[in-house]
Order: structure tokens, then C-alpha cells, then sequence
């Protein structure tokens, strides 16, 4: 057995353990009518998992979780948690917890009390309560919170009492409904590190869901691409972001030049400029036109390297944003790259590329995806 | 008019200058609302049995009211009529509003509208419907006709604060429960019904001072013996004016005070403003 080479499949299998998967998705759909929000969703999640559902808004994300959860029926398909099928089970038979996007704490309730409501359902007795509640809300840093009411909290402090009230149940799987998406930048970051902390001490699945690329990309272990209720990709993060598979992955995830070309002997011709040598590519057809998709960070300004990719463009804007610089770069008239530089030599690039000067840029071959 | 003057009241034409006219208007409008009930009130304490002229004050017609069998029967019905009214169209308002808010088909929206028919049916019609219902039914009028019409009456004024509160309540909150292992029910008593309690009890108050006075709807409902407390009056009334019934206004006058000042204070008990709001079926 050779575990660790399915970990990094594009594939939607989970990584290979001999647990049954913390949730299978089997050809999951849900249709409204004659819309489709999810379409033949099949996904193994992996006990331990962090797992990111990623894709812009109406992709179908929130839906497929609110279908693990419980609050939405498929239409078709198949829902197991722990090999189990609970397709028809309500969320109140399922193992599994939600942090809501709203928090949908419980006003009338304090603090302490709202952690406490899962374990009274479950009938957990008095001096259990107390004390899995007391060490919860110690995790979460809220010990001294534990009498105020909801209303009375900030938004981060909320979101603690919405997690706490979730994880003190230890459910099989933490469903997160892009809880940090009221936060502000810093809190947000705060929050990220915390959670992923927090995820891999008590060692529970997250299924995570948001539409923003960096957390996805900084907090998952495998995470799931979905755009118009299909999935588009699968895989760790670092897979999506440098391995996209198709156009729509390569520029949701953070930002992709795209150039234009036609595919021929190993290299994609632009209409107006130089062959860009690209190698051979496996399911490109000779003399079909195709998309050359380069990542800001990857394309070179200086030092170019024997064996790459090259052609001259005019500066034309410089933005210049603190630890980065982008330039946009005219390549041929209408396609234009951006460029990210790293601003080591700060007053040296300023001095070189002040804008509408004349610039050799180059990349690696093996850097860029040629999209049909 | 001198030009000197001119200059400082070109300034003052801000919004920040008083609004004098409109304190007039305002002034007149309390005056006139509640100069006559003052006038009740003052003669409610006077020791001699004139309704035009005050002599000394007296707690007499207080005291008569206190000793009169009638009326205090009559009292202690109307009491009984608006708590049995209220705890009745209290369940059945706020499960019809439930059912409306949740019920989103086209035989929901109709229900809904034809919900609201009897806020604006004429009190009139709906106490003459109300008898010739029971009469035609052979039921003979008595307290409980009272109480059965003023439940029908009630039950839309409930439904229509609530429905709003509960369509304000955010859906994710009931499901929270549920994914915490409640059941529907469970869901639906400790997390929705305490949500609501604020406007339940504020539409408890102003159900009840509704019915305790209202006169149309018992007065076509209700049997010979006992009459509500305003149909008493109205009967009284016919007979000529006794200062007595100036004391029974100040007591239900003090009584309605009373229980708005307990609608505006319940929500704040809840850390939430605007029991005005619920009053005022916003």
C-alpha cells in the first residue's frame, strides 16, 4: 500500500485510509424546479479532514452543505456519514454540527446556556453539562462571557459562542457556513489561524464552505471547487492553485493571465508575437486555439533563464502595493499580463519600470497550462 | 423694523430654530384629546353629585361604586371576558401566524388576506353577525357568547403583530436548534416561542384592554344578567348620570394606563426597545 500517492490526485477520492470516509457525497442532486443548484456531486471526505467547498456565489456550495447537515433534501443521490446513509434522517438524528453564516445564536439564552443546548437535548447530565461547557468555552477564550447574553457581543465573539456551541457536542463532522464572512480582514485572519488550530487539536472533520480563494487555499487539506452546481476540481490546495483544471479553476483561483494563441509543435503561437514554447501537451490538438494560462507570480522581469518562454511588452501601469508591485504589461495590442514582483529592491525596480518602456519578460515552461 | 435686525434673523431660519407652529398644533390636539377625559377625572373626586360645578374633594363616589353590587358583578365580568378572550385568541393568533408566515402557497397568501377582514368589518356588522349566529343557532346569549365572539374578534390583531415578528425571526436559528438535536417541537418551544415572547406578552396587554372595554361586540353578545362593565355604564347612562360612572372612567382609565405602561416596559425587560411599536401594529 502506497497511501501517500492518492493524497495528491485531482481526483475526488479522499486520501486512502482504512476508515470508512467521514462523508460521501454519492451523485448528489438538487433541483428547484428546472434549475439545478447541485449536479452529480460525488465527494469522500476523509475522517480528520479539513475540507473546503470553493466557488463563487450560487455555485451550489451552501446547498450541498445544507444537505449534510440535514435542513435540505436531495433530490437524487446519496448522503453517508461514517458509511452510514442518513439520507433520510432529520438534523436532529444526524452526528453532525453547523456553524450558521448568521450564528444563529439563541438571544434569549446567555452564553453558557446556548453551548449547553445540545448536550441537554442529548441528555447529558447536570455535572457533565457544566463541565464540558466550562472547558469549551475556555477553548474559545470566553470563560468570562459565559453569563452575558448574545446580543450584547461583537461579531468575533459571537462566532466564538456559534463554534463552542457546535464543537462541545464532538460531533463526526463540524459543517462551517462561511463563518467568518462578517468578520473584518484582521479579525478574519485571526479567526482562520485559530480555527485550523482549533481543528487540528480535537482532531474533528471540518467541512468548510466560503467563496474566498485565500482561505480556502491557506486553511484546507483537500479542498473542492464548485462553480453552477458542478464540481470543476478536487484536490489539495496546492493542486488547484498550480494544477488547475480547466479555465474556470485557473481564474477564480487568484489571478491568471490568460494569452491567447493557436497550439503547434510544442509551444502556443500568439496571433501578433513569438512562439511561447510550452511543451508537449496531452489532449491539445495540433493548430487549435487555445488559452497559455501564466500566474502573476511566475512570470519573470529580470534574470531570465536559458529555456523559457520570452517576449517583449510595453509597461504600462505600475501599482505598486507595499511588500508586491504589479505591472500590466502590453505583450501584442490586447492582451496585456500582470506581473508580480516582490519588492526586495524597492528604489532599483521603481528606476527601471517607470511605465511605457520597453520590457522582456519570460517564464518557465513548465509554469504555465495551455486551456482549450 | 430696523435693517440691524435682519441680519440675525436670516440665521436663525435654520433647522435648528423653534418650531412654533407646529408646538401650537400639537398643544391643541392633547388639549382637545384629553381635556374631557380630565374633566372625568376631576369630577370623579367631587363631593357633591353636580357634573358641572366642583365643590370640595371627596372620595364618595368611590366608595359608592365599591358598595354596588351591579357593578362590581359587572367589573368582575368584563375581567373575566378579557382574560378568557385573551388566553383564547392568544393560542389560536399565534399558531395562525405560524401556519401564515410558513405557509407559502397561494391558499397561504388567501388565508392571509382573509385574515385581516375582520380588522377592517365595521364592529357593528361583526357583533349583528355575531348575535344572529348565535340565535340562529339556538345558543342563548350569555357570558360565554361574550367571550366566544371577542376570541373571533381578537384573534387578528394577534396574528398581525406576530406574523411580522415571526417573519423577521431569522429561519437559521430554528434549524440551530434542530441541528442540536431538538426536534420540531422542542425547536419550536425553546428557541421560537421565547424569541416571541416579547410580542405575545405585548399583544397579550393590548388584547386585553381592548376587550375589557369594548362595547360594540358585547353589547349585541351578551346576556341580561350580568352586562359588561361598559354596557352597564351605557345602561346606566340612560337612566341619567350619576358621578359613579365618573369613578368607574378614572378606575379604567387608571387600569389602561396601567397595562400600556406594562406593554411599553416588557420588552425592555428583554433588552429590546420599541414596545410602542408592537402596540402601534408596526
Amino acid at each position: 500500500m502506497t497511501p501517500v500517492t492518492t493524497t495528491t490526485t485531482t481526483t475526488a477520492a479522499g486520501p486512502a485510509t482504512g476508515l470508512a470516509p467521514a462523508v460521501r457525497l454519492d451523485d448528489v442532486c438538487k433541483r428547484y424546479g428546472d434549475s439545478h443548484a447541485v449536479r452529480d456531486l460525488s465527494l469522500d471526505i476523509a475522517p480528520g479532514e479539513f475540507f473546503s467547498l470553493l466557488g463563487p456565489s450560487g455555485c451550489g456550495k451552501t446547498t450541498s452543505l445544507r444537505m449534510i447537515g440535514g435542513f435540505t433534501d436531495p433530490s437524487d443521490g446519496a448522503i453517508l456519514l461514517g458509511g452510514k446513509d442518513v439520507t433520510a434522517l432529520p438534523p436532529n438524528k444526524r452526528d453532525v454540527n453547523t456553524v450558521f453564516q448568521s450564528y444563529a445564536l439563541f438571544d434569549h439564552l446567555s452564553v453558557s446556556d446556548n453551548v449547553a443546548f445540545g448536550l441537554k437535548r442529548r441528555g447529558v447530565d447536570r455535572a457533565g453539562i457544566r463541565e464540558r461547557v466550562a472547558m469549551m468555552l475556555e477553548r474559545v477564550q470566553l470563560t468570562e462571557l459565559a453569563d452575558r447574553k448574545p446580543t450584547t457581543l461583537s461579531g468575533g465573539q459571537r462566532q466564538r459562542v456559534a463554534l463552542a456551541r457546535a464543537l462541545v457536542n464532538r460531533p463526526q463532522v463540524l459543517l462551517l457556513d462561511e463563518p467568518l464572512a462578517a468578520l473584518d480582514l484582521k479579525l478574519r485572519r485571526q479567526m482562520q489561524v485559530e480555527l485550523k488550530q482549533i481543528q487540528r487539536e480535537i482532531g474533528i472533520t471540518f467541512v468548510f464552505v466560503t467563496h474566498d480563494q485565500d482561505e480556502a487555499l491557506t486553511m484546507s487539506d483537500r479542498m473542492a471547487v464548485l462553480n453552477d452546481g458542478r464540481m470543476q476540481q478536487c484536490g489539495t490546495p496546492e493542486d488547484v492553485y498550480e494544477r488547475p483544471a480547466n479555465s474556470f479553476v485557473a481564474s477564480f483561483m487568484g489571478t491568471s493571465n490568460m494569452v491567447p494563441g493557436t497550439y503547434r509543435d510544442g509551444a502556443v503561437v500568439m496571433d501578433e508575437g513569438p512562439a511561447l514554447p510550452v511543451g508537449p501537451r496531452q489532449g491539445i490538438a495540433e493548430n487549435s486555439r487555445v488559452n497559455l494560462a501564466i500566474r502573476p507570480e511566475k512570470i519573470w522581469l529580470s534574470d531570465l533563464a536559458p529555456g523559457m518562454a520570452r517576449v517583449t511588452g510595453v509597461v504600462r501601469e505600475t501599482v505598486y502595493s507595499g511588500p508586491t508591485t504589479t505591472y500590466l504589461i502590453e505583450l501584442t495590442p490586447g492582451v496585456t499580463v500582470s506581473v508580480l514582483e516582490q519588492n526586495t529592491d524597492r528604489s532599483r525596480m521603481e528606476d527601471r519600470w517607470s511605465g511605457g518602456e520597453d520590457v522582456e519578460v519570460g517564464w518557465l515552461p513548465e509554469h504555465c497550462l495551455v486551456l482549450n | 423694523m430696523t435693517t440691524s435686525s435682519a441680519a440675525p434673523r436670516r440665521t436663525r431660519r435654520g433647522t435648528d430654530r423653534k418650531p412654533r407652529f407646529a408646538i401650537a398644533v400639537t398643544a391643541a390636539f392633547f388639549a382637545l384629546l384629553y381635556l374631557p377625559i380630565g374633566v372625568v377625572v376631576l369630577f370623579s373626586f367631587n363631593s357633591q353629585r353636580s357634573l358641572t360645578v366642583f365643590k370640595d374633594f371627596s372620595l364618595r363616589w368611590y366608595t359608592a361604586f365599591f358598595q354596588d353590587p351591579v357593578l362590581l358583578e359587572s367589573l368582575g365580568m368584563s375581567l373575566r371576558v378579557a382574560t378568557v378572550a385573551m388566553a383564547g385568541s392568544l393560542i389560536l393568533g399565534v399558531t395562525l401566524a405560524l401556519g401564515l408566515v410558513r405557509c407559502r402557497n397561494r391558499l397561504g397568501s388567501l388565508a392571509g388576506l382573509v385574515m385581516l377582514v375582520p380588522l377592517v368589518t365595521p364592529e357593528i356588522v361583526t357583533g349583528v353577525a355575531a348575535m344572529l349566529l348565535f340565535k340562529g343557532m339556538q345558543i342563548p346569549l350569555s357570558t360565554g357568547t361574550v367571550m366566544l365572539a371577542e376570541i373571533t374578534f381578537s384573534i387578528s390583531y394577534v396574528t398581525v403583530i406576530l406574523r411580522s415578528r415571526i417573519a423577521a425571526l431569522n429561519p437559521e436559528v430554528e434549524e440551530a436548534a434542530m441541528d442540536l438535536g431538538a426536534t420540531r417541537w422542542q425547536s419550536l418551544r425553546l428557541v421560537t416561542l421565547p424569541a416571541l415572547l416579547p410580542s405575545i406578552l405585548a399583544s397579550a396587554v393590548l388584547i386585553f384592554a381592548l376587550v375589557f372595554d369594548d362595547f360594540v361586540l358585547a353589547y349585541f353578545t351578551t346576556g341580561v344578567d350580568p352586562q359588561p362593565l361598559p354596557v352597564r355604564i351605557y345602561s346606566a347612562i340612560r337612566f341619567g348620570v350619576k358621578p359613579t360612572i365618573n369613578a368607574v372612567g378614572t378606575l379604567m382609565l387608571v387600569g389602561s394606563i396601567a397595562l400600556i405602561a406594562l406593554a411599553l416596559f416588557i420588552p425592555r425587560l428583554f433588552g429590546r426597545r420599541g414596545g410602542l411599536d408592537l402596540l402601534s401594529g408596526k
